[in-house]
């Protein structure tokens, strides 16, 4: 059944492609639908926590004193309906529904994700995590950037990473290719219905090297990807019923266009508010809430049409928070956190690694066990077929037989 | 080599934010208009405004110290240790009020520089003052400190770089930003002793691991005060001998900064940066070498440097000419200039800024901003294009920036990130008509364009624009040719 649906897709696509498409975006289009390099269709949806997540009140070591002693009101006790995992561990109460997810054995988790000398402001640990440096590096592009560099230096539409949102993030700019940031394919194609800038877009560009060349280049670009967005995710509409929030929103656009057919590798959607340093209970819980519920129906949403299984989302936020509470109820920028992973094709499942060492802190903070490009190492290797090496400039260990 | 029009322009819009109208219409030679570019900007006029203040004991005095913690670093920027005890024990309210007063610093600190772009007589002075700004890249959150910072980079701007180079490592803004307040003799942190040699001074690969480690001893003790003063601490420093670039000695701070600029390499790396900045991304060793040389010679004058620079025939071929994609803030900075542009809301300005991806005083790292093509992506240009409309058009400009583009305070709603408003802007456009005065309404656009945009318009663009000016009414003829020429990837280049 997926099968057949997919090859009615992709019918439909290009039936409406031909309908609408102006004759000069034809050439274009279908160099765009190049596949990307031995990707066997398979895609990674990455989403960003921004403010710094509280790792440990997420995935809560509800058995450890350590725990507790460091967090007398801030801990969450385990009579307040933890949602027990394994290894002493449980989701935060409101992951409702990310926990029927892993009970259907779709979800990982790994502890103490992080770096060696971790940076504790957002902006710099975020801008380590998208570009993929160490901390003492300084990096222009980002590792997406970089794969869609990598792994598809002849697909010349950037619709082969999409973030969904109005700017595009670091995570998605590469040294000669960069993703596409669009809210909605509706309202990013009216900005290219603007006549003139229609009517230029629509102009040949030199193939040539110079700045100007690149300017019309990625016009053209952005105009054609526009239109091929706008006509492809007419295909699906969403039945699923998300929670009404931006970023359930953002992930219903997401499935809108991975069910839709399009090309896209690589996806990037955000949620913020995480930084979290008064009264943290009742906000990380909303926020929690939200994160659950909204990935709850975004699988939904891809398991109806068969994308579950092509589908890796990976769930990251810049640093976990301090191991202690602070004076009001809330908690400080830390270090190492953890990561999930999400999908119907992953290889192993549960949580994948030691708890957070309690008792083995630095300062204060997490020790990291895992550094956050072996994930990516993993990631860009054995889920998308890229060149790790070539895209993190280095070989990290590979967590083995994961996806 | 002889003026043209556009000759003039390339200078203007390098050495500065671009030619007024009055400006081309009285040519005079390169040479002139380099050294009148010089004269102007000879007096030093300090940045500052009451509004650009925050007096942070205002909003901390009344809450009370506790322990240390490591939420110094709260939002990206760099605090005090003494102003993170004072913010740890605010309540929630005073917190807030403490970064919306911050914010409001920024934003005018911000803001009036802009201004001070667009209309100051200094071009000269405020172009390098945002090399500079983007050479010594620095994020803190004391608005006292950044603004200091600045001010000291404008005031040696075109003097000796060796005096610049001293004097932005001896400030507060850098120590703080580049931890070298907790380099101590004890435990000595190597931060800013790496990013001086990285990034300030020699780069890459002239320098081993060693050197940073003896270097960043030497740096032990270089601290700031209460009133954003350097202070040499005396206890704190570590006065052994030191074995730095081959040389053994109880060297201190200024020593390791005087080795750095004894390397010739230290001119090629300054050198590089500026003519990559000033004339081409692609550095041409035939061009930067002979300079770099001379640059060392003259004991790195930088106006020296600059005015070779601006009157060397390379300079002016056309490979240089219209080849650089504006940054943000020189894009915006230029439409201010050359039409006049005033927003009845001037905190929109920094939201064009953190929608095109450049605001002044947060660069993203101390690298600064990557430039080039990095400026470009789908989103940005498209942002860029539809600007024309917003500015000269009144129309609704709608984005929602992503939080890490606010984080002078960190965790702002999205409502207040969310902008969906139309743009009251006004636009001064007698100097065009002034410039247009006797000329042919069918060679206006021409004219038009070539005044403009620095690399030659596609005829088919001036086609399109044509027809749309024969369209318009004649009262909005040159607000919609206008409105066209700038919507084209054309104006993007400088």
């Amino acid at each position: 059944m997926p099968t057949s649906r997919r090859d009615f897709l992709k019918t439909s696509v290009l039936a409406s492609s031909l309908l609408f498409v102006p004759k000069f975006l034809h050439a274009l289009d279908r160099q765009g639908l190049t596949r990307m390099r031995d990707s066997n269709g398979r895609r990674l949806v990455v989403v960003q926590l921004g403010g710094g997540n509280d790792g440990l009140n997420t995935i809560i070591p509800y058995r450890n004193d350590l725990y507790y002693n460091a967090r007398p009101t801030l801990g969450i006790k385990p009579q307040s309906g933890i949602l027990t995992l394994e290894k002493d561990l449980g989701f935060n109460p409101a992951m409702t529904r990310l926990k029927a997810l892993y009970d259907e054995g779709h979800v990982a988790v790994l502890n103490s994700v992080g770096y060696p000398n971790p940076d504790r402001s957002h902006f710099r640990s975020m801008d380590i995590w998208q570009s993929g440096s160490a901390s003492d590096q300084y990096v222009a592009t980002g590792w997406l950037g970089r794969y869609l560099d990598s792994n598809c230096p002849g697909c010349e539409l950037p619709y082969n990473g999409l973030e969904v949102d109005d700017t595009l993030s670091l995570a998605m700019k590469g040294n000669v290719r960069k993703g596409l940031a669009l809210k909605n394919p509706e309202k990013f194609h009216q900005i290219t219905q603007n006549q003139l800038i229609a009517k230029i877009s629509g102009e040949k560009a030199n193939t040539g090297g110079s700045e100007l060349d690149y300017l019309y280049k990625t016009l053209t670009e952005t105009a054609s990807s526009a239109e091929y967005l706008y006509q492809t995710s007419k295909v699906y509409k969403s039945g699923v019923s998300y929670p009404n929030t931006e970023f359930a929103k953002s992930l219903k656009t997401t499935a809108e266009l991975i069910n839709s057919g399009i090309e896209s590798r690589v996806f990037y959607v955000s949620l913020s508010g995480f930084d979290t340093h008064v009264r943290q209970q009742e906000q990380q819980a909303k926020l929690l809430g939200n994160l659950s519920e909204s990935l709850g129906a975004f699988a939904e949403d891809l398991q109806k049409s068969g994308e579950f299984e092509n589908t890796l989302v990976l769930v990251f936020s810049e640093f976990g928070r301090r191991v202690s509470q602070n004076a009001s109820n809330g908690t400080d920028h830390g270090t190492a956190n953890n990561v999930l992973l999400l999908g119907g094709g992953l290889r192993q499942k549960g949580v994948l690694n030691d708890a957070p060492d309690l008792q083995n802190l630095d300062q204060g903070d997490l020790n990291y066990q895992v550094d956050f490009r072996s994930v990516y190492a993993t990631v860009l290797r054995d889920w998308l077929r890229a060149d790790d090496t070539v895209i993190l400039g280095q070989e990290f260990a590979r967590l083995s037989g994961l996806v | 080599m002889t003026t043209t029009q556009q000759h003039l322009q390339h200078l203007y819009w390098r050495a500065g934010f671009g030619p007024l109208p009055e400006e081309v219409t009285k040519m005079g030679s390169i040479r002139k208009a380099v050294h009148a570019l010089f004269r102007v900007s000879d007096k030093v006029e300090p940045l500052d405004s009451p509004t650009m203040h925050f007096a942070e004991a205002k909003a901390t005095m009344a809450a009370s110290a506790t322990v240390p913690t490591m939420d110094s670093q709260v939002a990206g920027m760099r605090t005090t240790p003494e102003a993170s005890l004072m913010r740890r024990g605010l309540t929630p309210e005073q917190r807030k009020l403490d970064n919306e007063q911050r914010r409001d610093a920024f934003y005018a600190m911000n803001v009036g520089w802009l201004d001070r772009m667009a209309t100051s007589p200094a071009q000269l002075r405020e172009k390098m003052t945002f090399f500079w700004h983007g050479h010594f890249a620095c994020r803190v959150r004391q608005p006292e400190a950044a603004l200091q910072l600045n001010n000291t980079i404008r005031r040696l701007a075109l003097g000796k770089f060796g005096d610049l180079l001293l004097a932005v490592s001896q400030e507060p803004a850098m120590l703080q930003f580049l931890n070298n307040q907790q380099n101590r003799k004890q435990h000595p942190n190597e931060n800013f002793a790496r990013e001086v040699m990285e990034l300030f001074t020699i780069g890459r690969g002239h320098y081993t691991e060693q050197d940073i480690k003896e270097a960043a001893r030497a740096f032990t003790g270089w601290s700031d005060d209460e009133n954003h003063q350097f202070v040499f601490r005396a206890r704190q420093h570590d006065d052994g001998p030191k074995t730095f670039m081959g040389r053994t000695g109880n060297w201190g701070g200024e020593d390791v900064l005087k080795t750095l600029l004894e390397q010739p390499q230290t001119a090629e790396f300054i050198t590089t940066k500026l003519y990559r900045f000033f004339v081409n991304d692609v550095p041409n060793p035939a061009h930067i070498l002979p300079l770099a040389k001379s640059f060392y010679q003259s004991q790195y004058d930088i106006s020296l440097l600059l005015e070779r620079l601006f009157t060397a025939e390379w300079f002016y071929d056309a490979a240089n000419m219209g080849n650089r994609i504006k940054s943000p803030i020189e894009l915006l900075a230029g439409i201010k200039r050359t039409f006049g542009l005033q927003l009845d809301d001037n905190k929109l300005f920094v939201t064009f800024e953190k929608a095109l991806g450049q605001t002044l005083f947060e660069p993203p790292n101390v690298a600064g901003w990557p430039g080039g093509r990095s400026w470009i992506d789908s989103s940005s240009l498209a942002i860029r294009l539809q600007l024309p409309q917003v500015l000269f058009r009144n129309a609704e400009f709608r984005i929602a920036l992503k939080e890490d583009e606010n984080d002078i305070a960190p965790t702002v709603p999205r409502a207040e990130r969310t902008f969906r408003q139309p743009v009251k802007a006004h636009v001064r456009l007698a100097p065009l008509t002034q410039l247009l005065a006797g000329t042919a309404p069918a060679e206006q656009p021409a004219k038009l364009s070539a005044f403009l945009l620095q690399t030659p318009i596609r005829p088919e663009n001036l086609a399109l624009i044509q027809q749309q000016a024969d369209r318009a009414p004649a009262d909005d003829r040159l607000r919609a040719v206008i409105t066209s020429l700038l919507a084209l990837p054309e104006y993007q280049l400088m």
